[in-house]
C-alpha cells in the first residue's frame, strides 16, 4: 500500500461503528431493470480548503453510482437538511426529513484541509433504520480527492449490492497529442478526469497493457526507429527493455503471477505468441504456425491463452491450454475476429468480429459455446478491455475517421463515452484494482 | 601466429581508440581521458598481458558504436514521418500479403538497384489499411515486407541488403476513409539506406 511514498498515502485510517448492517443485501446487481435506490449526496462539510470541494466530492461518488444503473441520486434542490460538522461528532441526521424527499440512503462527508493534505470522512446512512451502513476517513493529497471520493463509492456499492466496485480503477489508451504524427500513452480515470500523459518521445507508443499489481505498464515503442517491447514503471517513471528478439513486437498480456509477458514476436516475417520470462528474459514460443499469431490473452488461472491467428484463412480467435498441444477456435461470427480479452472470472472471452459489414463485441466460453453479440454501436467498435469485477468493458469506437473510447456494460444496455478532447485514440486496457 | 594476429587486433584497435578519443564529443573526453594510459600505451609494449586490455578497449569504442540518446529520439521522431524513396510503393489486397502482378516491375527496378553495387542496400516498410485492429495489422505488415524481400531475394538480391519494419496502420499514405485511401495504404515502401 505505502509504495507510492509522497506522492499518494490513502491511508484508511479506521472503519467507524463497526455495527454497521452486515450482510443484508439491498439490491440484486445481476437483475437490471429492478427498482433503483434512491440517494441523497448533500454537499460535503469543508474546512481549511477549497469550497468547491463541496460540490467536487459528493459530484464524483453521484458519477460513480449512476454507472451502475442501481442508483438514483435526489436532487440537491430537494433537500430539507444542511449537514455541518457536528453531524460528524454524535448529532443525529434529520432522517425523516430525508425519507420526506424519498431518499433511502444518505452520504455526508466532511473534508479537513491542511496546505496539499486533506482528510475526508464520509458515511453512508440507511435513511429508514437511522444506521450507519459504511464509514471511512481517508487522508492523502488534495489533488487526489477524487481517488477517495471513488474508494469510497465502491464501499457504498458494496453495503448495497455486496459487490466490490471498480470506481477507483483507471484505462490505459493510445493516442495522438496535438502536435507530430506519433501516438503517446495515456491513463485516466474511469469517470474521464485526472487524465496523465506517460510517455512524450513524439514516435509511436502503442498497446498499453497493466501487470497484475497495476505497477507497470508494458508497451510498444518505436522510440529507437524500430519497435521494441518496454515496461514503465508507473510509481518511479522509469523504463526497461523486455526482449531484444525479434523484428515487430506487442505485448499481449502479463501472466496471473507477473512473472512472465505473453508477447507477440515477429521473426522473418512470421507472428508468433511467446512467454517471456521477466526475471532471466528468457524467451519460449507457446503458439505459432505458418499464419499470423498475435494478440495473446491469457486466462485468470494461468493455463490457457486467447489468442489470433489466420490459419484458416482469416483472423479468428483461438483458445489454447498451455501444457497441451489442443486448439480450438471459439470465433464464429464473421469474416475477420481479432482482440481477445479474457473475463477476470475466467468465463468468457470478448473480442472483436466483423459482421454484416461493421466491427462489433462478441463474448464466448472459452469452449466455445454460449456465442453471442454483446456491444454494437452506429460505428465500428473493436479492442474491448473486461473491467477487473468483469461487469464492463472499454473499447474503441471509430467511424469515419472519428473515434473515442466507450465504457458499456457487457450486456451492452447502458454506454457512456469515457471523455472528450484527444484525437485518434485506441488501444485501452482496463488497469487492476488499485 | 596466434599472437602477431593478437597484436595485429590491438594495432586496430588503438586506431580506433585514437580515432574516438579525437571525435568525442566534450561530455566523453573525461571517460576516454584515463584509456591513453591504459589503452594506447599497451600496444607499443607486447610484454603487456593481453587479457588485461580488452575491457579497456570495449569501453572506448561503446560510444562511437551506440548513437546518442538525442540520435536514438530524432530516429523515434523520423519514424513517425513519410520517408523519401526512390521507388514507387507496391500495393497489396485487402488482409493479404501476396506479390501482385502490378508490383513486379517495381521490384524489377529495386532488385536491379541492388544488384548493381553490392554495397547498397534497402529498408523495406510494411503498412496497413485503418481497418481491423492495430495489433493484428502490425503483424500483417510485417509479412507484407517480408513478403516483399522474398520475392526481391528470388530475382537474386542478397537477402543481407534488406531490412524490413512494420508500421501496421500507423502511417497511411493517404489520410482518407475510402476504399481508394485504403488501396493505397496497403503497401510496401522502399528507403534507400
Amino acid at each position: 500500500m505505502i509504495r507510492f511514498p509522497g506522492v499518494l498515502l490513502l491511508s484508511l485510517l479506521l472503519l467507524l461503528f463497526p455495527s454497521v448492517t452486515g450482510a443484508v443485501l439491498y439490491i440484486d446487481i445481476n437483475a437490471p431493470g429492478g427498482k433503483r435506490m434512491p440517494v441523497a449526496l448533500p454537499d460535503f462539510v469543508v474546512t481549511g480548503g477549497d469550497a468547491s470541494l463541496a460540490r467536487d466530492l459528493p459530484g464524483t461518488i453521484a458519477g460513480d453510482l449512476a454507472m451502475t444503473s442501481l442508483f438514483d441520486v435526489i436532487p440537491r434542490p430537494a433537500y430539507l437538511e444542511r449537514i455541518v460538522t457536528e453531524h460528524f461528532s454524535g448529532r443525529r441526521l434529520s432522517f425523516p426529513d430525508w425519507k420526506m424527499i424519498g431518499a433511502e440512503a444518505v452520504v455526508i462527508g466532511k473534508v479537513e484541509v491542511q496546505g496539499d493534505q486533506m482528510k475526508l470522512e464520509m458515511h453512508l446512512y440507511d435513511a429508514t433504520l437511522g444506521n450507519m451502513m459504511a464509514g471511512r476517513k481517508y487522508t492523502g493529497p488534495v489533488r487526489r480527492f477524487r481517488k477517495m471520493a471513488h474508494k469510497f463509492a465502491n464501499e457504498v456499492l458494496y453495503a448495497f449490492t455486496g459487490v466490490r466496485g471498480v470506481f477507483d480503477t483507471e484505462i490505459a489508451f493510445t493516442a495522438r497529442p496535438g502536435k507530430g504524427k506519433g501516438k503517446e500513452i495515456y491513463v485516466i480515470g474511469l469517470d474521464g478526469k485526472d487524465l496523465r500523459q506517460l510517455t512524450d518521445n513524439r514516435s509511436f507508443n502503442l498497446f498499453p497493457r497493466w501487470s497484475p499489481d497495476g505497477e507497470w505498464l508494458a508497451y510498444t515503442s518505436y522510440r529507437t526507429g524500430t519497435p521494441q517491447i518496454y515496461m514503465r514503471n508507473l510509481f518511479s517513471g522509469t523504463d526497461r527493455l523486455v526482449v531484444r528478439y525479434g523484428n515487430s513486437k506487442s505485448p499481449g498480456s502479463f501472466s496471473p503471477s507477473g512473472d512472465s509477458l505473453y508477447a507477440t514476436l515477429s521473426v522473418g516475417g512470421n507472428s508468433d505468441i511467446y512467454r517471456v520470462s521477466l526475471s532471466g528474459s528468457s524467451v519460449r514460443k507457446v503458439a505459432g504456425g505458418w499464419g499470423i499469431e498475435v494478440s495473446p490473452s491469457v486466462s485468470p488461472d494461468g493455463k490457457s491463452i486467447a489468442f489470433v491467428s489466420d490459419r484458416s484463412g482469416s483472423p479468428q480467435v483461438y483458445v489454447k491450454e498451455l501444457d497441451s498441444s489442443d486448439e480450438r477456435r471459439v470465433s464464429r461470427a464473421g469474416y475477420y475476429s481479432t482482440s481477445p480479452s479474457w473475463s477476470p472470472a475466467g468465463d468468457r472471452i470478448a473480442f472483436t468480429s466483423l459482421s454484416e459489414g461493421r466491427y462489433a463485441i462478441y463474448t464466448v466460453r472459452p469452449d466455445g459455446s454460449d456465442h453471442h453479440l454483446a456491444i454494437s454501436d452506429n460505428g465500428s467498435c473493436i479492442d474491448p478491455s473486461f473491467s477487473p469485477d468483469g461487469r464492463y468493458l472499454v473499447y474503441t469506437l471509430r467511424k469515419s475517421g472519428y473515434s473515442e473510447l466507450k465504457i458499456a456494460s457487457v450486456d451492452g444496455r447502458w454506454k457512456r463515452r469515457l471523455f472528450k478532447g484527444l484525437r485518434v485514440v485506441g488501444s485501452p486496457s482496463w488497469s487492476p484494482r488499485q | 601466429m596466434k599472437v602477431s594476429g593478437g597484436k595485429w587486433v590491438h594495432g586496430v584497435l588503438s586506431v580506433v581508440l585514437v580515432f574516438a578519443v579525437g571525435c568525442a564529443k566534450k561530455e566523453l573526453v573525461k571517460s576516454t581521458d584515463t584509456a591513453p594510459e591504459a589503452g594506447i600505451s599497451t600496444p607499443t609494449t607486447p610484454e603487456t598481458q593481453p587479457g588485461m586490455q580488452e575491457p579497456i578497449v570495449s569501453e572506448t569504442l561503446k560510444p562511437e558504436s551506440q548513437p546518442s540518446e538525442t540520435q536514438t529520439a530524432m530516429a523515434g521522431i523520423a519514424a513517425t514521418q513519410e520517408r523519401p524513396s526512390d521507388f514507387p510503393d507496391i500495393h497489396f489486397d485487402y488482409d493479404k500479403s501476396f506479390i501482385r502482378e502490378d508490383a513486379r516491375p517495381i521490384l524489377q527496378d529495386v532488385a536491379d538497384y541492388l544488384k548493381s553495387d553490392p554495397s547498397r542496400s534497402i529498408l523495406i516498410e510494411g503498412h496497413c489499411d485503418e481497418r481491423g485492429t492495430a495489433e493484428y495489422n502490425i503483424a500483417l505488415g510485417e509479412r507484407r515486407a517480408e513478403s516483399t524481400r522474398n520475392y526481391l531475394v528470388s530475382l537474386g538480391v542478397r537477402s543481407g541488403a534488406i531490412s524490413t519494419v512494420s508500421f501496421g496502420e500507423e502511417k497511411p499514405m493517404d489520410p482518407g476513409h475510402t476504399e481508394g485511401a485504403w488501396a493505397k495504404n496497403r503497401r510496401a515502401h522502399f528507403v534507400r539506406k
